[in-house]
């Protein structure tokens, strides 16, 4: 049996080789070489993201009517820290992303468990279907949801009794279809983690008389910490600042910072407001991204 | 960790019976009504090429796998349906399935922490444990940082601080290159007198079984060929498998022309016979095996109960210690011949050189039927004779 194992262990890199090659070989090239390799991704970034970035933040602090000759301000600043609607928003943001965040971990975490150490030869289907379903266009994925969610939906049609109000233009609607929308980003850095744990590890576990629980809290979890850590990074900073979800099938309680942004700048023309709430979600990011970046170090393992 | 203390078995501490027992994976049968009786304290080892059933078979004694037939009695008590966990036997694994986010102490202290000993109870025996597996002083650093003998012992002592009935290793040494797996296999043999518990040990390393164990059991197919001692195993070995896969060997087909005196023997004309002592009971044709370094040069006359034949030299290896000649015999078979080098300035066989061999009649041993005989040559590709093991 060992035997067999060990050939199906080879079949998609084991341990061993992930190991290897994410310390990976030292390539040779000086500066003059990656220079040229790094021209046109360099400028693309500069043009597409930072101008771009400059340009909101010059409108955080431009007086309006936004022209040249304005002045700036921190007004626009003061105004988005003040106005009592933002807490509430912001608060919303942060339950719904926390919730469907939690919400795909659980199932991330055994669903990578289960591609890597017990799927077998299913292993690669199952792969391929989490990328595939990611390939799917988000708007149509979320329409399909309305229709499975709405009061004549699918899933009310299969619930007995009257139709259930709450599964369409509510919180509720919203977790479940970013928790489906982000799932991929969410198992993948998971998997990949996993992928470098010896499968031994835990028959060694097993062995020393550890139950299911006590390898997942031990030896599973720390062991797929930095592919965890990535994933929350991947997915809630995006979630934080998603709005279609919300449009098409949130309702009133489910009013998320994306839409606030989108409709001070897209509604009310207000530049300076959207840019500056704008920049302040940027900066909450980068911390947290900051935050979970030094977790996964503190959890690195030294091999 | 003296053997008095370690089980608590009785008079049967450290005893490992396995009763007939079958293993199917699908339509393969892995082990094929394997009966196996480990006394305590022994270090037994299973032999066998891979995909053999040795695995298997340990992995059932583990826990692991569950028999389809048979039962495993671990210390007089039935545990054939009996989880892992629950055996009061550990395992060491051939990838070593350390904990790399955990240090060496954590590694070790693992098993007590799960079962839940007190602290004090736990750091005396995680203290003792690598110090049986000489790792003082590498507590705080991690598998990572460790050399593959050092976490080969990890693997070691994080298996014996539970103090097991008997320790079960895969194949412990498979990853370690030849000089550390030298110098651990007299290591792991120490630690198993020292501590005085079962060792059943997995390999396909006919050398390393011969080292350290007292007993092997070598498989081939889901069956035990030969249960015996080291020095059994070579002398008389019970299959042309077992002749084959212990040692280099050859094997003779004797077309027997004429009995007498207990004696089969084959007669080449001209003076030249190979003889072998008859097995009781045998009749018809047999095949024997030879060991190399019985069959010797001759010049002159040989006595009655010995073989002689000659030969063609066709290559000469030089070993250091020993030279080692293929000879082609009369019937077609090559024959491995090993000479001590032993003497200054002794005449070196050359290729091409006619030779006269001769060896004792007691030194034929009979080891099976025909077909067995075709069956391992046909394995190591050789034509008939000269079957040469690894």
């Amino acid at each position: 049996m060992a035997e067999l194992q060990e050939t199906l262990g080879v079949g998609i890199g084991s341990a061993d080789e992930t190991r290897r090659a994410r310390r990976g070989p030292r390539r040779p090239g000086g500066a003059r070489g990656a220079f040229g390799i790094l021209f046109a991704p360099v400028t693309l970034l500069i043009v597409l993201f930072l101008v771009p970035f400059l340009i909101m933040v010059q409108m955080s602090v431009v007086k309006f009517p936004p022209r040249v000759d304005s002045g700036y301000t921190l007004d626009h600043y003061v105004e988005v820290l003040t106005n009592p609607l933002n807490p509430h928003i912001a608060w919303t943001t942060f339950t719904i992303a926390t919730t469907a965040m939690i919400a795909m971990l659980l199932v991330a975490i055994p669903l990578a468990y289960f591609m890597v150490f017990k799927a077998g030869k299913w292993e690669l289907f199952l792969l391929l279907a989490l990328v595939l379903a990611d390939e799917l266009a988000p708007v149509v994925k979320v329409y399909a949801w309305q229709v499975i969610l709405g009061r004549n939906g699918i899933l009310n049609w299969l619930i007995p009794g009257p139709p259930v109000e709450w599964l369409l233009y509510s919180q509720f609607a919203v977790i479940l279809t970013l928790s489906t929308t982000y799932i991929t980003y969410t198992t993948i850095p998971i998997y990949a983690a996993m992928k470098a744990i010896e499968p031994a590890t835990f028959e060694a576990a097993t062995d020393l008389g550890a139950g299911w629980w006590q390898q997942a809290r031990k030896i599973l979890i720390p062991l797929a910490a930095p592919g965890i850590f990535v994933a929350m990074i991947l997915v809630y900073i995006p979630m934080l600042t998603d709005f279609v979800t919300s449009d098409i099938v949130g309702g009133t309680g489910s009013y998320m910072m994306g839409q606030r942004v989108r409709d001070l700048i897209l509604g009310q023309g207000d530049w300076g407001a959207g840019s500056a709430l704008n920049f302040l979600l940027l900066a909450m990011s980068v911390l947290l991204a900051f935050v979970a970046y030094r977790l996964a170090r503190l959890n690195r393992i030294e091999s | 960790m003296s053997a008095s203390t370690t089980h608590d078995g009785g008079d049967r501490a450290g005893e490992i019976l396995v009763e007939t027992v079958t293993k199917r994976f699908g339509d393969v049968v892995a082990v094929n009504d394997v009966s196996i009786t480990i006394p305590g304290g022994e270090f037994f080892s299973m032999l066998g090429p891979s995909g053999c059933g040795k695995t298997t078979t340990l992995r059932m004694i583990a826990g692991f796998e569950a028999p389809d037939a048979g039962r495993i009695v671990l210390q007089g008590a039935d545990v054939t349906h009996v989880p892992p966990p629950k055996r009061n036997v550990n395992m060491v694994f051939q990838a070593y399935g350390l904990f790399p986010h955990m240090t060496v102490g954590e590694n070790v202290a693992f098993g007590p922490k799960i079962k839940k000993w007190s602290r004090e109870e736990t750091r005396e025996r995680v203290a003792e444990a690598i110090r049986t597996v000489r790792l003082d002083g590498f507590e705080d650093r991690r598998p990572g940082q460790l050399s593959g003998g050092q976490q080969q012992r990890v693997a070691l002592a994080r298996a014996l601080v539970n103090r097991p009935a008997a320790l079960l290793l895969d194949e412990p040494l498979g990853a370690l290159d030849l000089k550390l797996r030298k110098e651990m296999q007299l290591e792991l043999k120490d630690l198993q007198q020292r501590t005085g518990t079962t060792f059943v040990y997995v390999t396909h390393d006919q050398e390393e079984a011969m080292t350290m164990s007292d007993r092997i059991a070598v498989m081939n197919g889901g069956v035990v060929e030969q249960l015996a001692t080291p020095k059994e195993l070579y002398q008389r070995p019970a299959s042309a498998f077992v002749a084959g896969f212990i040692g280099t060997s050859n094997l003779i087909e004797l077309r027997v022309d004429r009995r007498d005196g207990g004696l089969l023997t084959m007669d080449l004309g001209e003076g030249q016979r190979i003889l072998a002592v008859a097995p009781e009971g045998a009749s018809g044709d047999a095949t024997i095996t030879v060991r190399p370094e019985w069959i010797k040069l001759s010049t002159g006359e040989v006595g009655d109960r010995a073989c002689h034949v000659g030969g063609t030299v066709v290559d000469v290896v030089y070993l250091g210690s020993v030279t080692q000649m293929i000879v082609l015999l009369p019937t077609g078979e090559r024959l491995t011949v090993h000479r001590l080098n032993d003497e200054v300035g002794a005449d070196e066989p050359r290729p091409g050189q006619q030779v006269m061999l001769h060896w004792a009649a007691e030194h034929s041993y009979v080891v099976g039927s025909e077909a067995g005989a075709a069956e391992i040559a046909a394995e190591a590709g050789a034509p008939t004779a000269g079957v040469t093991g690894s």
